[in-house]
């Protein structure tokens, strides 16, 4: 027992010696050691490593990629349009030893803000530029003009020790107050569409209406002129007919057409005649004899 | 300096829960507490103590417990073989029980020797001999969702505009799972959020970059699969080791405060259809009418035209035949048709004679202007 009681302590202490003079750097961080905050060795590989106890302490950060996002910032292209615009970036602490020097005791916080602030002045100055507009934003261009906030930010950056791996542009939007106006504007644009859908329907309409009066007009007329073409061949044809029948004998033809005629015309009981018994047709009407 | 070197017990009882869990073992802190080391040397030094103690039997029989709550401790330090044995194999089942792991089918498994990458494990019982190495196992196959523009943060996170000034409102889904697990937990550290700002980021390039007109209508596949394409590509260029599985454009409608204007568009278009079907069907009407009544008119000409040739013939032929007989024999025929005629005329005709010698013979002036003519018509027609 008084063995044990001497040797606990002193197993005791020789573990803990042992345990803080090793440590374990993950796959996911880079360590620094400090000896009395002086930058003694830097550990990227993970794996175990060694430090001297008590005197020199470990630093770790995180190797993966990191991510940060923008607050919303107005931004005013060359155009004056203001746009709200905000961003997202993708960063990994690339120097160890930089990045320690940079923001101190900080960490990661205070690398936040140092980055977000590269940030926005690089999307400030980027989409603040003399050639760019808003339309420029809005276009297939927005991908060259993120290019260049990451090229920039980046450069910016590498003085905190950090690689700004990629930079984008999330919303690009009208500040709320100019919404309303859009709105108002979209608004217009379809009543317009509307209108003019209206107008070209009405306009169509007429269109096929007058082309069907017109055609009908033709049509009748047409029918017209072909009937009266008909009924005038007709008549000349029965011109023929008569001419050349009553043609062969004009004096009998005379005769009889005359006899029809009286027949025809004084038919009916609508006639009443006063004659004297003179003509022909009486010649035996008071004698036997005809009358010389 | 995380769980796996810090705390002996502390690693191995509290995280044995079998969850699912992408940081299911080794996530004790984040490693960006700047100055952590005295704290950790302090509770290394605490830890070691109670290890101590626990050796030194003060609860043989249930070390874990010992273990994991250093409280419990001294019934005063009585050794025996018994308790030293007990306690050794508690220590031993306590040891394989943290050191081995199922990997379920749909899981993955990652290996770090001392922090180090050093194997992916397979599915089914793995060894992981505590402490040197520690296992991460996350699952693999289930799809995340991220709901992007839908009203979380409000009912105008989905707006976006358009090259044309406009703005459109775009709800969107993105299902994605992991495909790497080594990439997925050692590259990236807020993998979701990234999924998230890289979709809306991707999403919103892509509205930028396009007229409202064809968002609304026949592009809906298109952006779908071209949002899909791209964020693979962005979380590529991060080796995020994720996969996106699909992107399923939810909603791309005009804003809330405009839809109305927009229905209103489709009611015109759908006036302007009514408004020329209208104006066909009054065409072919009004056509079909003229059609026919040109056929009647048409049919109307022809029958004169039959009518009259046929009476011009049937006359002329008459005369002819009657022509050809009174040739014959002339004078009688003539005579003949003479007095059929008169026969038939004055037959019918209300006839007044006066004999000459009435009248006063010729150019005498007699009683005829005295002859009260209407009076005897009309005697006569009563008479019948």
């Amino acid at each position: 027992m008084r063995m044990t009681t001497f040797l606990l302590p002193v197993i005791a202490a020789s573990v803990a010696v042992v345990l803080s003079s090793v440590f374990v750097v993950d796959e996911r961080e880079k360590a620094l050691v400090l000896q009395f905050g002086q930058i003694k060795s830097v550990k990227e590989d993970p794996g175990l490593a060694f430090k001297i106890p008590f005197i020199q302490e470990v630093v770790k950060y995180d190797d993966r990629i990191l991510s940060l996002d923008t607050e919303t910032i107005e931004v005013t292209p060359s155009d004056d349009r203001r746009l709200v615009v905000d961003a997202f970036a993708r960063y990994r602490i690339a120097d160890v030893v930089q990045f320690r020097q940079a923001v101190g005791g900080g960490g990661e916080r205070l690398a936040e803000d140092r980055l977000s602030s590269i940030l926005n002045a690089q999307i400030r100055e980027v989409l603040g530029a003399d050639q760019v507009t808003s339309d420029t934003i809005l276009s297939e261009d927005r991908r060259g003009l993120m290019n260049r906030i990451r090229d920039q930010a980046r450069a910016s950056a590498l003085g905190l020790g950090l690689d700004v791996i990629d930079v984008r542009l999330k919303q690009t939007n009208l500040p709320s107050q100019n919404l309303d106006a859009t709105f108002a504007r979209m608004r217009a644009e379809r009543e317009r569409e509307a209108a003019d859908e209206i107008a070209r329907g009405n306009e169509a309409a007429q269109r096929v209406r007058a082309l069907a009066d017109r055609t009908v007009v033709e049509t009748l007329s047409e029918a017209e002129k072909e009937a009266q073409i008909v009924r005038g061949q007709a008549d000349a044809q029965r011109n023929g007919v008569f001419a050349e029948a009553f043609g062969a004998d004009q004096e009998f033809f005379a005769f009889y057409r005359s006899l029809q005629a009286y027949e025809k015309a004084l038919m009916g009981s609508n006639s009443s005649m006063v004659m004297t018994p003179d003509s022909e047709f009486f010649d035996y009407l008071k004698s036997d004899r005809a009358r010389q | 300096m995380a769980g796996n070197t810090g705390g002996p017990w502390g690693g191995g009882g509290g995280n044995r829960g079998g969850d699912d869990d992408d940081r299911s073992r080794n996530d004790g802190r984040r490693p960006q507490d700047n100055g952590p080391q005295i704290p950790e040397i302090d509770e290394l030094m605490r830890k070691g103590q109670e290890q101590l103690r626990v050796l030194m039997g003060g609860r043989g029989g249930n070390g874990r417990n010992g273990g994991s709550n250093g409280g419990g401790i001294p019934e005063g330090p009585r050794l025996t073989r018994g308790t030293v044995g007990i306690g050794a194999l508690a220590l031993v089942a306590l040891w394989a029980f943290s050191s081995f792991y199922t990997v379920r089918p749909e899981e993955q498994s990652v290996e770090l020797f001392l922090g180090k990458y050093s194997a992916t494990g397979n599915p089914g019982l793995n060894f992981a001999p505590w402490p040197l190495v520690t296992a991460e196992v996350i699952n693999v196959t289930s799809e995340r969702t991220e709901n992007v523009g839908v009203a979380s943060s409000g009912s105008d996170a989905g707006l976006m505009l358009t090259t044309d000034a406009n703005v459109v409102d775009i709800d969107f889904q993105v299902v994605w799972n992991i495909n790497d697990a080594g990439k997925y937990l050692f590259n990236i550290r807020d993998a979701q959020p990234t999924v998230q700002a890289a979709s809306e980021a991707v999403m919103r390039e892509i509205i930028a970059a396009s007229n409202l007109a064809p968002i609304l209508n026949r592009d809906r596949g298109v952006i779908a699969d071209t949002a899909m394409a791209n964020i693979q590509a962005v979380l590529d260029e991060y080796d995020a080791g994720i996969s996106i599985v699909r992107v399923n454009l939810e909603r791309a409608d005009p804003p809330r405060e405009v839809i109305d204007s927009f229905r209103e568009v489709q009611a015109a278009e759908q006036e302007r259809d009514r408004l020329e079907r209208q104006a066909d069907a009054y065409a072919n009407r009004v056509l079909a009418e003229a059609r026919g009544k040109a056929a009647q008119v048409l049919e109307q000409a022809e029958a004169y035209r039959a009518q009259t040739v046929n009476e011009a013939i049937g006359e002329a032929s008459r005369f002819t035949a009657v022509r050809e007989e009174y040739a014959k024999a002339p004078e009688v025929t003539r005579k003949r048709l003479y007095l059929e005629t008169m026969e038939k005329v004055l037959g019918s005709v209300d006839k007044t004679i006066l004999d000459q010698s009435i009248v006063g013979g010729e150019g005498g002036s007699g009683v005829v202007p005295y002859l009260p003519l209407n009076e005897l018509r009309r005697s006569t027609t009563e008479g019948n």
